[in-house]
């Protein structure tokens, strides 16, 4: 709920297009914890769609900062294996997650930067390789993409609960 | 052989976007490329769904304006069923995109565009960011994310979701307003207006004039201009006909099932986002910086140019304002961000004038639509410019055909030459550095693509 973004100290953002297959992994993420974790109090995991980076301007300029972001997205990233679920450092995300024809509405490269280096939120940036996003606009993802939403949901987990 | 510049990404602008600055061998701009992110097949993938399903669906286009999408094809799908919402129904509906758009506003001049010039478009990226504003103007940063955070929580408190709203359908929507809601939301909008009016003073005082030079200077292109109107020509977000105004002001009104007589879609090679032009201008757009033809602008700037006047008394006080010093059509790029100013007024003193009709809380808010074939078009404007939902359905209530232009797609063609026109007129002799990149990156940010 956006009435507790500023309340809470960890936040787990799941971005992507639910529209374009693959990419729809980071909803699908946020999901899977609702559905099937019992989070902490201080734990808000939100789907932002495509619309991330209106809630990170908040947060950047906020009083009040999470303690742990962590951003849950697709990734196409070469030499790794669809489904594979990783954490990437901010200054390794490839090229195609920042500019043109992106299908990912992920934050901006920038924008994370700032918020890592000027101030004291952590932020984790985890993600799964796709099998395939598609041309044009199909829904559903792959079969590796499912696996990797529970390898991802176990992941953050741990996050979580190292802070916690 | 020349060489190729490549800025990438473009920093803080809403959606994703790359320019290639091609240069000769002399190292001049021989010339450029804006490409901007696309969603492709939309349009096909709507084919065969229940159109009372769209609404719920197109929120997903775009991350920024989920609510315009949202409205947009659910006047689309009113149209289609033939139906016509209650009075009260279209009221809520207003008052929840005014409240979406205040939120938007205030993003985009805070945080998109004030880094360039609260801090200064020469500045280092290093300090010229979003976190650069806190050191600058902290008081303002803080109370600029509270009201954001504000107009998010009303979307959310009442309307049920703030990022992919489920609020309006065909016939109308989901819940009425009842007296408490009322008056809860309208404190809210209270200090919406006062930190709106004090936010246009500010601009006009402390921003504006310290690069005026800048806004005479970057990206300017005289080109045409669309947006919606009401009958008596006064600026309107959610409904009305629309207006494509030529470079030298004078227009043509057309309803809005008349847009393909009007309004032209030219692919490009090299772009998988259309170029739509006014095909009464010309056969397709001309990106000639000398001579351009078929070419209009959407969203803020385009809207405050096609009005005769504002619907709401502070906003029209500034548009006079503006219009005494800038004129009809105003064609400066950087304009963009004093009418989205102008436009933030606007929408929060509708917000708050919504708010004391009594007939907002109204319980008649819905009327039951049955399948049918027909055609709707569904127009509002969009943060980012006129917005176009046509759906064509069939017996059973399914789509059978779809378009959609967005408001980005609108300035396809005019942020394409005012690169170039920034571009040409900075980089020479192959001589360039981070401070003329960045300007034509402001060009584009003022369209807010």
């Amino acid at each position: 709920m956006i009435k507790n973004l500023f309340e809470k100290s960890i936040l787990v953002f799941g971005c992507g297009n639910i529209l374009w297959g693959d990419d729809g992994f980071g909803p699908a993420v946020i999901d899977h914890l609702k559905k099937n974790y019992s989070l902490p109090e201080n734990v808000l995991a939100m789907d932002m769609g495509t619309s991330i980076r209106d809630i990170l301007f908040d947060i950047a300029l906020s009083e009040k900062k999470p303690e742990l972001l962590i951003i849950v997205d697709a990734v196409d990233h070469p030499g790794r294996n669809p489904g594979e679920v990783f954490e990437i450092p901010i200054n390794k995300i490839p090229d195609n997650k920042t500019s043109d024809f992106s299908l990912h509405q992920f934050p901006t490269v920038n924008l994370l930067e700032e918020l890592q280096s000027q101030t004291q939120i952590k932020v984790k940036i985890l993600v799964a390789q796709t099998q395939k996003i598609p041309d044009e606009v199909k829904p559903g993802l792959s079969k590796e993409m499912e696996n990797a939403v529970i390898l991802a949901c176990e992941q953050i987990w741990d996050f979580i609960n190292v802070v916690v | 052989m020349g060489k190729v510049i490549n800025i990438q990404p473009i920093t803080r602008i809403e959606g994703h976007a790359k320019v290639a600055i091609h240069l000769n061998e002399e190292g001049n701009v021989s010339d450029t490329f804006l490409h901007v992110q696309a969603l492709r097949g939309f349009e096909k993938f709507c084919e065969g769904r229940p159109v009372e399903e769209m609404p719920r669906i197109v929120c997903h286009i775009c991350g920024i304006c989920p609510w315009a999408h949202h409205l947009a094809s659910s006047k689309a799908g009113d149209a289609c069923l033939g139906v016509t919402v209650p009075s009260a129904a279209i009221k809520l509906r207003r008052l929840m995109q005014m409240i979406a758009y205040v939120g938007d506003k205030l993003l985009n001049f805070y945080f998109l565009a004030a880094p360039d010039f609260v801090i200064g478009p020469d500045s280092d990226y290093s300090v010229r960011n979003v976190v650069g504003i806190i050191g600058a103007a902290p008081d303002i940063a803080k109370k600029v994310v509270h009201l954001r955070h504000l107009t998010a929580q009303i979307l959310e408190e009442f309307a049920g979701r703030a990022i992919h709203p489920t609020f309006s359908m065909p016939g109308g929507v989901s819940k009425p307003m009842t007296e408490k809601e009322r008056k809860k939301i309208l404190v809210s909008a209270d200090e919406l207006l006062e930190f709106s009016k004090f936010t246009i003073g500010f601009a006009k005082e402390n921003v504006f004039p310290k690069y005026l030079d800048a806004i005479k200077s970057i990206g300017v292109i005289k080109v045409g201009h669309i947006g919606t109107v009401t009958d008596d020509g006064a600026l309107d977000f959610y409904d009305g006909k629309l207006r494509l105004m030529k470079p030298d002001g004078s227009f043509d009104d057309f309803a809005y099932d008349e847009y393909l007589d009007n309004i032209g879609e030219h692919v490009e090679p090299w772009s998988y986002q259309k170029f739509p032009f006014a095909k009464k201008w010309a056969d397709k757009p001309v990106l000639d910086l000398d001579n351009p033809a078929g070419i209009y602008r959407s969203n803020c700037l385009a809207r405050i140019n096609v009005c005769d006047k504002m619907a709401t008394p502070a906003a029209q006080a500034e548009l006079e304002e503006f219009r005494e010093s800038f004129g009809r059509p105003a064609h400066l790029t950087l304009l963009y961000h004093y009418a989205r100013l102008i436009e933030l007024v606007q929408c929060a003193e509708s917000m708050v004038q919504l708010l004391h009709d009594p007939e907002i809380t109204s319980p008649d808010i819905r009327v039951k639509v049955e399948p049918k074939a027909g055609r709707g078009v569904g127009c509002v404007e969009a943060p980012r410019g006129t917005l176009i939902h046509d759906y064509e359905t069939d017996d059973n209530g399914l789509i059978k055909k779809a378009n959609i232009i967005v408001g980005t797609t609108h300035n396809n063609a005019a942020m394409n030459l005012s690169v170039k026109k920034t571009a040409t007129e900075l980089i020479k002799d192959g001589t360039y550095d981070q401070g003329i990149l960045n300007k034509v990156e402001m060009a584009i940010r003022a369209y807010d693509p």
